[in-house]
Protein backbone atom coordinates (compact mmCIF):
# COMPACT_ATOMS: atom_id res chain seq x y z
CA UNK A 1 0.00 0.00 0.00
CA UNK A 2 1.46 3.06 -0.95
CA UNK A 3 1.19 5.83 1.42
CA UNK A 4 3.37 8.93 2.44
CA UNK A 5 4.36 11.19 5.47
CA UNK A 6 4.28 15.19 5.08
CA UNK A 7 4.32 17.95 7.79
CA UNK A 8 0.57 18.73 8.20
CA UNK A 9 -0.46 21.90 6.42
CA UNK A 10 -3.45 24.15 7.74
CA UNK A 11 -5.99 22.36 5.71
CA UNK A 12 -5.30 19.30 7.58
CA UNK A 13 -6.97 20.42 10.69
CA UNK A 14 -9.77 18.81 10.86
CA UNK A 15 -8.24 15.53 9.70
CA UNK A 16 -5.80 15.95 12.97
CA UNK A 17 -8.62 16.84 15.09
CA UNK A 18 -11.00 13.61 13.92
CA UNK A 19 -7.39 11.33 14.64
CA UNK A 20 -6.91 12.69 18.39
CA UNK A 21 -10.27 11.91 19.26
CA UNK A 22 -10.28 8.80 18.15
CA UNK A 23 -6.55 8.16 19.61
CA UNK A 24 -8.70 9.89 22.81
CA UNK A 25 -11.43 7.17 22.47
CA UNK A 26 -8.81 4.25 22.08
CA UNK A 27 -7.28 5.38 25.75
CA UNK A 28 -10.67 5.86 26.94
CA UNK A 29 -10.19 9.63 27.60
CA UNK A 30 -12.37 10.92 24.62
CA UNK A 31 -14.56 13.22 27.26
CA UNK A 32 -10.94 14.94 27.81
CA UNK A 33 -10.74 16.11 24.48
CA UNK A 34 -11.07 20.09 24.45
CA UNK A 35 -9.59 20.78 21.02
CA UNK A 36 -11.31 22.67 18.21
CA UNK A 37 -10.42 23.23 14.55
CA UNK A 38 -10.06 26.99 15.49
CA UNK A 39 -7.61 26.18 18.23
CA UNK A 40 -5.26 23.56 15.77
CA UNK A 41 -5.16 25.98 13.16
CA UNK A 42 -4.49 29.26 15.37
CA UNK A 43 -1.64 27.22 17.78
CA UNK A 44 -0.47 25.30 15.16
CA UNK A 45 -0.11 27.33 11.92
CA UNK A 46 0.21 31.44 13.52
CA UNK A 47 3.34 32.87 14.17
CA UNK A 48 4.57 30.99 17.12
CA UNK A 49 3.54 27.17 16.66
CA UNK A 50 2.55 25.72 20.03
CA UNK A 51 2.96 22.11 18.62
CA UNK A 52 4.10 20.38 14.99
CA UNK A 53 2.35 17.47 13.42
CA UNK A 54 3.56 15.20 10.25
CA UNK A 55 0.76 13.15 8.94
CA UNK A 56 0.15 9.67 7.19
CA UNK A 57 -2.16 9.81 4.03
CA UNK A 58 -2.47 7.55 1.18
CA UNK A 59 -4.25 8.26 -2.57
CA UNK A 60 -7.75 7.30 -2.50
CA UNK A 61 -8.74 4.27 -4.72
CA UNK A 62 -9.79 6.72 -7.86
CA UNK A 63 -7.39 8.73 -9.03
CA UNK A 64 -10.18 11.33 -8.77
CA UNK A 65 -10.87 11.08 -4.84
CA UNK A 66 -8.97 13.11 -1.92
CA UNK A 67 -5.66 11.69 -0.51
CA UNK A 68 -7.05 9.81 3.13
CA UNK A 69 -5.09 11.12 6.42
CA UNK A 70 -4.74 7.87 8.08
CA UNK A 71 -2.04 8.82 10.81
CA UNK A 72 -0.45 11.63 12.45
CA UNK A 73 2.06 12.18 15.15
CA UNK A 74 2.02 15.61 17.44
CA UNK A 75 5.23 16.86 18.43
CA UNK A 76 7.11 19.88 20.23
CA UNK A 77 10.48 20.64 21.34
CA UNK A 78 11.86 20.98 25.07
CA UNK A 79 14.99 21.42 26.74
CA UNK A 80 16.85 19.89 29.62
CA UNK A 81 19.78 21.44 31.39
CA UNK A 82 21.10 18.25 32.56
CA UNK A 83 20.84 16.31 29.01
CA UNK A 84 20.10 18.57 26.37
CA UNK A 85 17.77 19.59 23.50
CA UNK A 86 14.53 17.19 23.02
CA UNK A 87 11.65 16.00 20.94
CA UNK A 88 8.26 15.69 23.14
CA UNK A 89 6.15 13.27 21.02
CA UNK A 90 2.73 14.14 22.67
CA UNK A 91 0.11 12.15 20.68
CA UNK A 92 0.66 9.59 17.91
CA UNK A 93 -1.77 7.38 16.22
CA UNK A 94 -2.49 5.01 12.74
CA UNK A 95 -5.75 4.02 12.31
CA UNK A 96 -6.89 0.78 13.16
CA UNK A 97 -7.22 -0.31 9.82
CA UNK A 98 -4.13 0.19 8.98
CA UNK A 99 -2.13 -0.95 11.72
CA UNK A 100 0.68 -3.68 11.19
CA UNK A 101 1.89 -1.82 7.83
CA UNK A 102 4.75 -0.34 9.42
CA UNK A 103 3.23 3.54 9.38
CA UNK A 104 4.18 3.74 12.66
CA UNK A 105 7.94 2.67 12.47
CA UNK A 106 8.09 4.70 9.08
CA UNK A 107 6.52 7.73 11.77
CA UNK A 108 8.85 7.29 14.36
CA UNK A 109 11.97 6.74 11.89
CA UNK A 110 11.05 10.18 10.50
CA UNK A 111 10.85 11.76 13.92
CA UNK A 112 14.28 10.25 15.06
CA UNK A 113 15.67 11.59 12.03
CA UNK A 114 14.51 14.77 12.82
CA UNK A 115 15.58 14.50 16.32
CA UNK A 116 18.74 13.91 14.99
CA UNK A 117 19.47 16.88 12.59
CA UNK A 118 17.75 19.16 15.36
CA UNK A 119 20.76 17.67 17.80
CA UNK A 120 17.91 16.45 20.19
CA UNK A 121 19.05 14.09 22.40
CA UNK A 122 16.58 11.79 22.81
CA UNK A 123 12.99 11.64 21.90
CA UNK A 124 10.21 11.79 25.39
CA UNK A 125 6.79 10.90 25.33
CA UNK A 126 4.25 9.44 27.95
CA UNK A 127 2.63 5.95 27.41
CA UNK A 128 -0.26 4.56 29.70
CA UNK A 129 1.01 1.42 31.04
CA UNK A 130 -1.55 -0.55 29.98
CA UNK A 131 -1.38 0.09 26.57
CA UNK A 132 0.27 -3.00 25.87
CA UNK A 133 0.84 -2.83 22.05
CA UNK A 134 1.86 0.82 22.56
CA UNK A 135 4.85 -0.12 24.92
CA UNK A 136 5.80 -2.77 23.06
CA UNK A 137 6.12 -0.66 20.08
CA UNK A 138 8.13 1.79 21.79
CA UNK A 139 10.47 -1.00 23.94
CA UNK A 140 10.74 -3.23 20.10
CA UNK A 141 12.60 0.55 19.02
CA UNK A 142 14.68 0.60 22.08
CA UNK A 143 12.62 2.96 24.47
CA UNK A 144 13.86 2.99 27.56
CA UNK A 145 10.37 3.55 30.96
CA UNK A 146 12.07 6.06 32.64
CA UNK A 147 9.17 5.69 34.97
CA UNK A 148 10.10 2.03 35.92
CA UNK A 149 14.05 2.18 35.88
CA UNK A 150 14.38 5.84 37.32
CA UNK A 151 10.85 6.14 39.27
CA UNK A 152 9.84 9.37 37.06
CA UNK A 153 6.26 10.30 37.62
CA UNK A 154 3.79 12.35 35.77
CA UNK A 155 2.70 15.32 37.56
CA UNK A 156 -0.25 17.54 36.14
CA UNK A 157 -2.34 20.50 37.68
CA UNK A 158 -5.62 21.34 35.47
CA UNK A 159 -6.93 24.67 35.06
CA UNK A 160 -9.18 24.82 38.73
CA UNK A 161 -5.77 23.77 40.48
CA UNK A 162 -3.85 26.29 39.09
CA UNK A 163 -6.11 28.88 39.74
CA UNK A 164 -6.55 27.90 43.36
CA UNK A 165 -3.10 28.00 43.78
CA UNK A 166 -2.73 30.91 42.38
CA UNK A 167 -5.05 32.43 44.60
CA UNK A 168 -3.58 30.81 47.49
CA UNK A 169 -0.07 32.35 46.28
CA UNK A 170 -1.55 35.62 46.74
CA UNK A 171 -2.64 35.93 49.84
CA UNK B 1 10.55 37.74 53.38
CA UNK B 2 10.99 40.10 50.64
CA UNK B 3 11.60 38.40 47.11
CA UNK B 4 9.81 39.04 43.37
CA UNK B 5 9.43 37.52 40.36
CA UNK B 6 10.15 38.52 37.09
CA UNK B 7 11.09 36.74 33.87
CA UNK B 8 14.51 36.01 33.35
CA UNK B 9 16.82 37.58 30.78
CA UNK B 10 20.38 36.95 29.22
CA UNK B 11 22.39 38.72 32.12
CA UNK B 12 20.19 36.07 34.24
CA UNK B 13 21.98 33.15 32.69
CA UNK B 14 24.63 33.14 35.00
CA UNK B 15 22.99 32.83 37.84
CA UNK B 16 20.72 30.51 36.62
CA UNK B 17 24.08 28.17 35.76
CA UNK B 18 24.79 28.83 39.14
CA UNK B 19 21.61 27.02 40.98
CA UNK B 20 21.52 24.41 37.99
CA UNK B 21 25.14 23.83 38.99
CA UNK B 22 23.71 23.82 43.11
CA UNK B 23 22.20 20.31 41.66
CA UNK B 24 24.76 18.91 40.62
CA UNK B 25 25.58 16.71 43.77
CA UNK B 26 22.30 15.19 43.24
CA UNK B 27 22.86 13.72 39.75
CA UNK B 28 25.40 12.14 37.20
CA UNK B 29 27.68 14.83 36.04
CA UNK B 30 27.77 15.73 32.26
CA UNK B 31 30.82 17.32 30.87
CA UNK B 32 29.31 20.52 29.67
CA UNK B 33 28.06 21.56 32.91
CA UNK B 34 31.07 23.72 33.45
CA UNK B 35 29.94 25.93 30.65
CA UNK B 36 26.41 25.69 31.55
CA UNK B 37 25.58 29.37 31.68
CA UNK B 38 27.24 29.62 27.70
CA UNK B 39 24.60 26.53 26.38
CA UNK B 40 21.69 28.68 28.38
CA UNK B 41 22.48 31.63 26.49
CA UNK B 42 23.19 30.02 23.11
CA UNK B 43 20.50 27.61 23.39
CA UNK B 44 17.31 29.45 24.78
CA UNK B 45 17.38 31.00 20.87
CA UNK B 46 16.09 28.05 19.02
CA UNK B 47 15.00 26.27 22.39
CA UNK B 48 12.12 28.89 23.25
CA UNK B 49 12.47 27.61 26.78
CA UNK B 50 11.48 30.77 29.33
CA UNK B 51 12.60 31.22 32.64
CA UNK B 52 11.36 33.14 35.44
CA UNK B 53 13.59 33.72 38.54
CA UNK B 54 13.28 34.62 41.74
CA UNK B 55 15.04 37.46 43.14
CA UNK B 56 15.26 38.21 46.70
CA UNK B 57 15.24 41.90 48.06
CA UNK B 58 15.20 42.58 43.56
CA UNK B 59 18.99 41.58 43.78
CA UNK B 60 20.19 37.88 44.88
CA UNK B 61 18.64 34.91 42.79
CA UNK B 62 16.94 32.56 45.06
CA UNK B 63 15.14 30.27 42.39
CA UNK B 64 13.79 30.33 39.15
CA UNK B 65 11.67 28.01 37.31
CA UNK B 66 12.53 26.51 33.21
CA UNK B 67 8.87 25.54 31.72
CA UNK B 68 7.93 25.51 27.91
CA UNK B 69 4.79 25.59 26.09
CA UNK B 70 3.12 22.43 25.47
CA UNK B 71 0.29 21.03 23.81
CA UNK B 72 -2.15 18.21 23.89
CA UNK B 73 -5.93 17.41 23.62
CA UNK B 74 -6.49 20.02 26.68
CA UNK B 75 -4.82 23.26 24.65
CA UNK B 76 -2.34 25.07 25.34
CA UNK B 77 -0.41 23.78 28.66
CA UNK B 78 2.92 24.34 30.35
CA UNK B 79 5.84 22.13 30.48
CA UNK B 80 7.67 22.64 33.33
CA UNK B 81 11.26 21.38 33.18
CA UNK B 82 13.00 23.07 36.45
CA UNK B 83 11.65 24.46 39.31
CA UNK B 84 14.36 24.89 42.20
CA UNK B 85 14.17 27.07 45.31
CA UNK B 86 18.06 27.90 46.98
CA UNK B 87 17.85 25.51 50.23
CA UNK B 88 18.08 27.95 52.70
CA UNK B 89 15.28 29.63 51.20
CA UNK B 90 12.86 26.93 50.98
CA UNK B 91 9.61 26.77 53.17
CA UNK B 92 8.35 30.27 52.54
CA UNK B 93 6.17 30.28 49.50
CA UNK B 94 8.71 30.96 46.96
CA UNK B 95 8.39 27.56 45.33
CA UNK B 96 4.51 27.93 45.26
CA UNK B 97 4.93 31.40 43.95
CA UNK B 98 7.03 30.91 40.62
CA UNK B 99 4.77 27.79 40.15
CA UNK B 100 1.59 30.09 40.18
CA UNK B 101 3.29 32.33 38.23
CA UNK B 102 3.68 29.68 35.34
CA UNK B 103 0.01 28.47 35.78
CA UNK B 104 -1.37 31.98 34.82
CA UNK B 105 0.46 31.99 31.84
CA UNK B 106 -1.99 33.53 29.17
CA UNK B 107 -4.44 30.70 27.58
CA UNK B 108 -2.69 27.40 28.98
CA UNK B 109 -5.06 25.32 30.87
CA UNK B 110 -2.58 22.88 32.55
CA UNK B 111 1.10 22.20 34.22
CA UNK B 112 2.97 19.04 33.43
CA UNK B 113 5.95 17.99 35.02
CA UNK B 114 7.91 15.01 36.03
CA UNK B 115 9.37 14.34 39.98
CA UNK B 116 11.20 11.36 40.86
CA UNK B 117 9.10 8.97 43.32
CA UNK B 118 12.04 9.22 45.77
CA UNK B 119 11.81 12.77 46.14
CA UNK B 120 9.01 12.58 49.16
CA UNK B 121 8.99 16.33 50.13
CA UNK B 122 8.42 17.58 46.63
CA UNK B 123 6.17 14.96 45.59
CA UNK B 124 3.94 15.74 48.89
CA UNK B 125 4.46 19.54 48.30
CA UNK B 126 3.07 19.31 44.63
CA UNK B 127 -0.35 17.07 45.97
CA UNK B 128 -0.45 19.62 48.84
CA UNK B 129 -1.01 21.98 45.96
CA UNK B 130 -3.67 20.19 44.09
CA UNK B 131 -1.68 18.68 41.88
CA UNK B 132 -2.72 15.07 40.32
CA UNK B 133 -0.33 12.15 40.25
CA UNK B 134 -0.89 10.98 36.86
CA UNK B 135 1.72 7.65 36.63
CA UNK B 136 -0.01 6.32 40.00
CA UNK B 137 -3.58 6.99 38.85
CA UNK B 138 -4.06 6.65 35.38
CA UNK B 139 -0.34 4.79 34.94
CA UNK B 140 1.35 6.88 32.63
CA UNK B 141 4.67 5.96 32.29
CA UNK B 142 7.65 8.23 30.47
CA UNK B 143 9.21 6.71 28.37
CA UNK B 144 12.88 7.98 25.84
CA UNK B 145 14.53 7.08 23.11
CA UNK B 146 18.23 8.34 23.31
CA UNK B 147 22.05 7.77 22.49
CA UNK B 148 21.92 4.34 20.36
CA UNK B 149 18.96 3.66 20.16
CA UNK B 150 18.06 7.28 18.46
CA UNK B 151 20.94 6.52 15.96
CA UNK B 152 19.95 3.56 15.53
CA UNK B 153 15.81 4.50 14.51
CA UNK B 154 17.20 7.43 12.73
CA UNK B 155 19.15 5.26 10.24
CA UNK B 156 17.48 4.61 7.05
Amino acid sequence: MEYKLRKAEPRDVSDILRLVKELAKYEEMEHQVKLTEKDLLEDGFGDTPFYHCIIAEIQGENSSDDPKVLGFAMYYFTYDPWIGKQLYLEDFYVMDQYRGLGIGSKILHHLSDLAMKTRCTGIMFVVAENNAPAVQFYKRHGAEDLSQEEGWRVFRFDKNSLVRMAGGAEE
Amino acid sequence: MDFSIRAANMEDCKDIARMIMLQVHNKPCCDYLSDMENILVNTSHFSRFHIFDCLLSGHTKIGYALYFYSYSWLGRGIYMEDLYVMPEFRGKGIGKALMSKLGLAAGCSNLKFTVLDWNKPSVDFYVSQGCSDITANFGFHCMRCEGEALEHLAQP
